[in-house]
């Protein structure tokens, strides 16, 4: 059972009188555990593509099955469920609260949850020890390096136990020596039995996935099985 | 659940006020200032009631004042109206439901008391042993006025502990001899201080027995004497004020329309007096600092508004992992409440401080008091105005669409 069923999937913008067809009929499934780019040039259509997966937007018309969950027809709420249950960002600019610190920042998503503070202390600690990110626990966001800073956002991604870790752009804002570690620590969650996927536009990021859907004019242009490059 | 989200978000608030200190205390100023000038003046104003209220109730509540009343076109005419002891055999002939009556005669000429080289000028009066039972004074030491003393005509005296003092009388003046008008007159009793009333000292007087004074006065026909009554139990001081009036005006041949030539006043009257202004000092200053709470409260909304604005991404980043409409604008509310609240304690604390140091920065001030009602009213005003003016700002940032919000820089 796919754990991704993607069925014709349009998202169509105004722009003044025109309609720009930011996705033009994508029929795509992810099967749990795959680890998935989705390249292509900027205008493609992928950060929409990204915004219709995070259940942060809704398709203009297609049906999106997640986990077997139809999101059609959701409402604002329902969505932010959703996303707090079956979906872990990790976003280029990291998008960590400022005034947090590590470990407030990997608590925040259990808060929706409900769940109570001290167990809460105790899977946010474990999902930073995960990153190997236990000894900075209490550090601000502006403390940490860049390659820190992401490491915090992957566990807080975590911690919920998504069935999907969505990434865009991850490396985006690191440089190459910090890239490769991230990277890494993605396929180590990958062979954990996580189910990843990555926006990107580097191909070298593309090259550590399994599978890579390359997009272009809001279509799905190549999408092909290629054989893992480990560093 | 909803109990959870609750301590969830106040949490969160306190960390962005105290995040932001300076402005989250710029933000309350408004309501400070608000609250601690409601504070204030109530504190004050109800120090104030609440001591006269006391010290009207010493004076006797269910006591009646008569006097002689004269309209300012007569006076400019030369006509002065009296009460004469005519009208005092009168009341005391006829007068319904009176327990106690007194005349009080003033001092006409010169109110000059000596002793040894001490001169000082004292509010003497003639009255009789009734007076007693009607203004509630009692004697510290020695006795007051005697019937016989009035029969007599006795040359005796009953002074105030102010007066005393004045005349460097010895602790205990009983059997010592002042000089009144010429005349000596041999001090029977001390008086029990009775304290002040605005700034008025009740302690600063002589007792003469009435027939003395009269006598003292020579017997001229123009006499003006007040008369002071006290009310038997269960007597309606409207009634009897009724009956007195009605007796009255038919002794001074008064027509139908003409006015009363006379005052009939209750202690309750007098305290009812009172009560009206500072009633009405409380509403004006409460009206006016309503106002100021109100303009307190659009500077917290007009701050929470740049607040939303600044954390539109966190808000975004919020969204995205999964808070829900509630989560988002409880924090914003129950910031708006915490910040307000705070400035209402504040302003509570500040206030009470202010009319402490104004009712002891007057001399003779009774001291402020702070009702509870106040405090609640403080609170739950300030409250209320944070909710108020949060509503917006909250729906505000619980309505911002995720992907917008995450993109905002």
């Amino acid at each position: 059972m796919a754990l991704i069923q993607l069925d014709n999937i349009t998202k169509h913008y105004e722009m003044g009188s025109q309609i720009v067809k930011a996705l033009d009929g994508i029929t795509i499934a992810v099967e749990p555990n795959e680890y998935v780019a989705f390249v292509g040039s900027s205008g493609s259509g992928k950060s929409t593509m990204l915004n219709i997966l995070g259940c942060l937007d809704k398709p203009t018309s297609g049906t999106y099955l997640l986990n077997q969950k139809n999101v059609e027809g959701m409402d604002q709420n329902e969505l932010s469920e959703i996303r707090n249950q079956e979906i872990g960002f990790i976003f280029q600019s990291f998008n960590l609260l400022p005034r947090a610190n590590a470990l407030g920042n990997v608590m925040q998503p259990l808060i929706y949850r409900g769940i109570k503070l001290s167990e809460r202390r105790r899977l946010a600690a474990e999902a930073l020890q995960r990153v190997g990110l236990e000894s900075r626990m209490d550090h601000l966001p502006n403390q940490l390096s860049g390659g820190q800073r992401q490491r915090v956002a992957i566990a807080r991604a975590l911690v919920t136990h998504p069935s999907i870790l969505l990434a865009d752009e991850p490396t985006g804002n690191l440089d190459s020596k910090t890239s490769v570690e991230i990277m890494d620590l993605f396929d180590q969650l990958h062979q954990e039995g996580q189910t990843l996927i990555v926006v990107t536009h580097e191909h070298e990021i593309a090259a550590h996935c399994e599978r890579v859907v390359e997009m272009r004019d809001g279509k799905v242009a190549t999408d092909q099985f290629q054989e893992k490059m480990t560093a | 659940m909803m109990l959870f989200a609750f301590i969830e978000s106040s949490r969160s608030a306190l960390i962005s006020i105290y995040a932001h200190g300076l402005r989250s205390f710029l933000t309350t100023l408004g309501i400070v200032i608000g609250v601690a000038s409601v504070i204030a003046v109530v504190s004050v104003t109800q120090g104030m009631s609440a001591y006269i209220g006391d010290t009207f109730a010493a004076l006797g509540s269910n006591s009646l004042t008569i006097e002689s009343r004269t309209s300012t076109e007569d006076r400019m005419k030369g006509i002065r109206n009296r009460l004469t002891p005519d009208d005092l055999e009168l009341i005391e002939l006829r007068g319904e439901g009176i327990a106690s009556i007194t005349p009080i005669l003033a001092a006409n000429r010169s109110s000059q008391v000596k002793y040894g080289t001490q001169t000082v000028f004292s509010q003497i009066l003639g009255t009789t042993y009734a007076f007693q039972d009607v203004a509630q004074f009692y004697t510290a030491s020695g006795r007051f006025l005697a019937q016989s003393d009035n029969q007599t005509r006795r040359r005796i005296a009953v002074i105030g502990d102010k007066t005393r003092e004045n005349l460097d009388l010895p602790e205990n003046p009983v059997n010592e001899y002042i000089e009144i008008g010429g005349e000596w007159f041999k001090i029977v009793g001390l008086l029990e201080t009775k304290g002040e009333i605005m700034g008025f000292n009740q302690d600063d007087l002589v007792l003469v027995p009435y027939a003395t004074m009269r006598s003292l006065q020579g017997n001229q026909a123009q006499t003006d004497i007040q008369i002071q009554l006290s009310l038997t139990e269960g007597a309606d001081v409207n009634d009897v004020s009724q009956q007195l009036t009605t007796l009255l005006r038919s002794a001074h041949d008064l027509s139908a329309n003409e006015e009363d030539d006379f005052i009939i006043q209750t202690s309750e009257q007098l305290m009812e007096t009172f009560d009206q202004i500072i009633g009405t000092v409380t509403v004006v200053v409460g009206g006016i600092v309503g106002i100021s709470l109100l303009v307190g409260g659009i500077g917290i909304m007009n701050i929470m508004l740049v607040s939303v604005t600044e954390r539109t991404r966190e808000i975004g980043i919020c969204k995205a992992i999964g808070a829900k409409r509630h989560h988002i604008l409880l924090q914003f509310l129950i910031e708006a409440l915490l910040l307000s609240l705070i400035g209402g304690l504040v302003g509570l604390a500040l206030g009470f401080g202010l009319g402490t140091l104004i009712a002891s920065s007057i001399p003779g001030f009774p001291p402020a008091a702070i009702p509870w009602w106040a405090i609640a009213l403080a609170l739950g005003f300030s409250g209320f105005v944070g909710i108020l003016f949060g509503i917006l700002p909250a729906a505000k940032a619980a309505n911002l669409d995720p992907i917008d919000a995450l993109r905002y820089e």
